[in-house]
């Protein structure tokens, strides 16, 4: 890379400023957004319906949040996003690592069946399958449960090849030997590879953890009571049915744009955090498919 | 016996996952094969009807708006949703600070994170006429009269294209990053033996070493376009429906909404086969299976 420092040509400095000037421009295209929705759910809510341009809180007050809170009682919608992020999540994370724990067997027989198995889920669109799957929930008698959200891509494809190559870096040796000192298949599942495969859980709970949060699909389909709604579902009524034609009543600016800001919170705090689980399981997960 | 003896735990592991994908992936699967071919009520009878439902589907004029809504939205974020990202991965890659380089990848990863009732929600404001900032800056800084996007058919689907790469751009330009990163470095230091210049080296070395990346990501992104469904479902209002509704919309009005579970099924099975189809082509088209 240091010879590249070298080349300081007039023209070389012109383009790498244009194209920092490419990307500051890219990058204000996601920044300006945030801003403007995090200062005006600071702001008033007669200063948040006044058509300018805000990027600082005009009038600051916490009034939408506490509206959102209060009155829109958002935190029932947000407790069951929470039990079904969280329960989906660590059952997804539990089943999809013991399928893939399985499949690092080189000669376990019915292998290349079960594998073929797992594929074939992977081909087939979950969208394709929408109406027969509202079908089979009904017939379960799952429509208005929290449990539809739950066992809703309790389990996928992706994440178990996720945790197999995560798996496959874990030394087979080690496990023969452990198989010699007498510990069973649950065992050392448990306490070798789980913990020696630690980044390949963190990769697969943050991605089922992001998708879970953000799911939309399945509570639309799903559930039609509203004390069983979940966040994003909630949010939709709230900030966007509510947008163009209102009907029934009145939502400032700033309890909408509240109601943003309090959904996006968990995803941007552990964003920083665990970028770097993300780069590796885009890129596992790119070449797996 | 033997074999049950001293592999049955990792059967056993594999149990609830084989259940979970018989009741929830192979079995609505067939479910809604047969029910395609059914005159599907919730109660009482199910006579089988042959292809009328899908006569009924290929007769719905709906059905083939949502069909080149599909096609239009779904190639354009397509096309879209490959270029953008390949040109700021080129653009990220000559950047020689590595804290800027940093940055941007991060800041241009955060839409992804969101859900389509987020990014949905900020974009309805920020195109709003009344209060949006885009119309703003029309208005101030251009004196032009607002417009009203998401009432408008004819920026409805360019709305949908857009905000589509807008939000997944900073992913997959991280898989193109990562492709430019595993080039071979020697081939670099060869072209700048020879004098090539940095355009050179991004025409010569960089985009032809990336070839295959571009090939995954492309057929990812086939594999997208039919299954659009949140993105419209979110953004669409009356005005704009006939413009943006796509087969999943279609399928989820039918079946949902109308409970016509027949003719959504047929419907879906349409995008089932189209999608497969698809992917044939286009691993054909960019022989995925010799990389």
């Amino acid at each position: 890379m240091s010879d590249r420092f070298e080349r300081l040509g007039w023209k070389n400095k012109a383009f790498d400023t244009l194209n920092g000037l490419f990307l500051l421009a890219l990058m204000l295209t996601m920044i300006i957004p945030f801003i403007n929705v995090l200062a005006l759910s600071f702001s008033s809510g007669i200063a948040s319906m006044r058509p300018e341009i805000v990027l600082w809180p005009k009038q600051f007050s916490m009034e939408g949040y506490e509206i959102v809170w209060k009155s829109l009682d958002i935190w029932r919608p947000l407790l069951n996003s929470v039990i079904v992020t969280v329960v989906g999540t660590v059952l997804h994370v539990l089943l999809s690592s013991l399928a893939g724990y399985v499949f690092i067997y080189p000669r376990l027989p019915g292998k290349r069946v079960m594998l073929t198995f797992v594929l074939i889920t992977m081909m087939v669109p979950q969208e394709a399958i929408m109406i027969p799957l509202y079908v089979v929930n009904k017939d379960l008698h799952l429509i208005n449960t929290l449990s539809a959200l739950v066992l809703s891509g309790l389990v996928s494809g992706f994440s178990i090849l996720l945790m197999r190559s995560f798996f496959l870096n874990v030394p087979y040796e080690m496990s023969e030997s452990a198989k010699i000192d007498g510990a069973g298949e649950f065992r050392i599942f448990l306490t070798m590879y789980l913990r020696l495969a630690a980044a390949g859980l963190a990769t697969v709970t943050l991605f089922e953890f992001v998708g879970r949060w953000n799911m939309f699909t399945a509570p639309v389909m799903f559930i039609n009571d509203s004390m069983k709604y979940t966040l994003q579902v909630a949010l939709k009524a709230m900030i966007i049915d509510t947008s163009s034609n209102s009907g029934t009543y009145m939502v400032t600016t700033n309890v909408r744009m509240a109601g943003i800001v309090i959904s996006i919170l968990p995803l941007i705090a552990v964003y920083p955090f665990v970028q770097k689980y993300f780069m590796k399981g885009i890129l596992l997960g790119a070449s797996k498919e | 016996m033997g074999l049950l003896k001293k592999y049955g735990a990792l059967y056993l592991m594999m149990v609830p996952v084989i259940a979970y994908f018989i009741v929830f992936a192979y079995y609505p699967l067939v479910k809604g094969l047969q029910t395609s071919f059914q005159d599907y009520k919730l109660m009482g009878d199910r006579p089988y009807v042959g292809f009328a439902n899908y006569d009924a589907v290929l007769h719905d004029s709906l059905f083939w708006e949502a069909m080149v809504n599909t096609l239009v939205i779904g190639g354009g974020i397509l096309l879209f949703s490959f270029i953008a990202p390949l040109v700021i991965a080129l653009s990220l890659n000559e950047v020689l600070r590595t804290w800027f380089k940093k940055m941007a990848q991060m800041i241009l990863y955060v839409p992804h994170l969101l859900s389509w009732v987020v990014v949905g929600g900020i974009w309805i404001f920020m195109l709003s006429p009344d209060s949006g900032i885009v119309n703003m800056i029309l208005v101030h800084v251009f004196h032009r009269a607002p417009i009203n996007f998401l009432a408008d058919s004819g920026y409805a689907r360019w709305i949908m294209i857009l905000l589509s790469t807008w939000k997944e751009m900073g992913y997959t330009c991280i898989l193109f990053l990562a492709g430019i990163v595993s080039i071979n470095p020697s081939l670099y230091e060869a072209a700048r033996m020879d004098g090539a210049t940095r355009w050179q080296q991004l025409t010569y070395v960089t985009l032809p070493q990336l070839s295959n990346t571009m090939k995954v990501v492309f057929l990812l992104n086939t594999l997208g376009i039919l299954r659009i469904f949140d993105q419209v479902f979110i953004l669409r209002n009356p005005t704009i429906a006939s413009k943006v509704d796509v087969l999943m919309m279609y399928t989820f009005q039918k079946g949902i909404l109308e409970i016509k579970l027949g003719p959504a099924a047929a419907a879906s099975f349409f995008v089932l086969v189209l999608t497969l189809a698809l992917t044939l082509v286009v691993r054909r088209m960019t022989r995925f299976d010799e990389v």
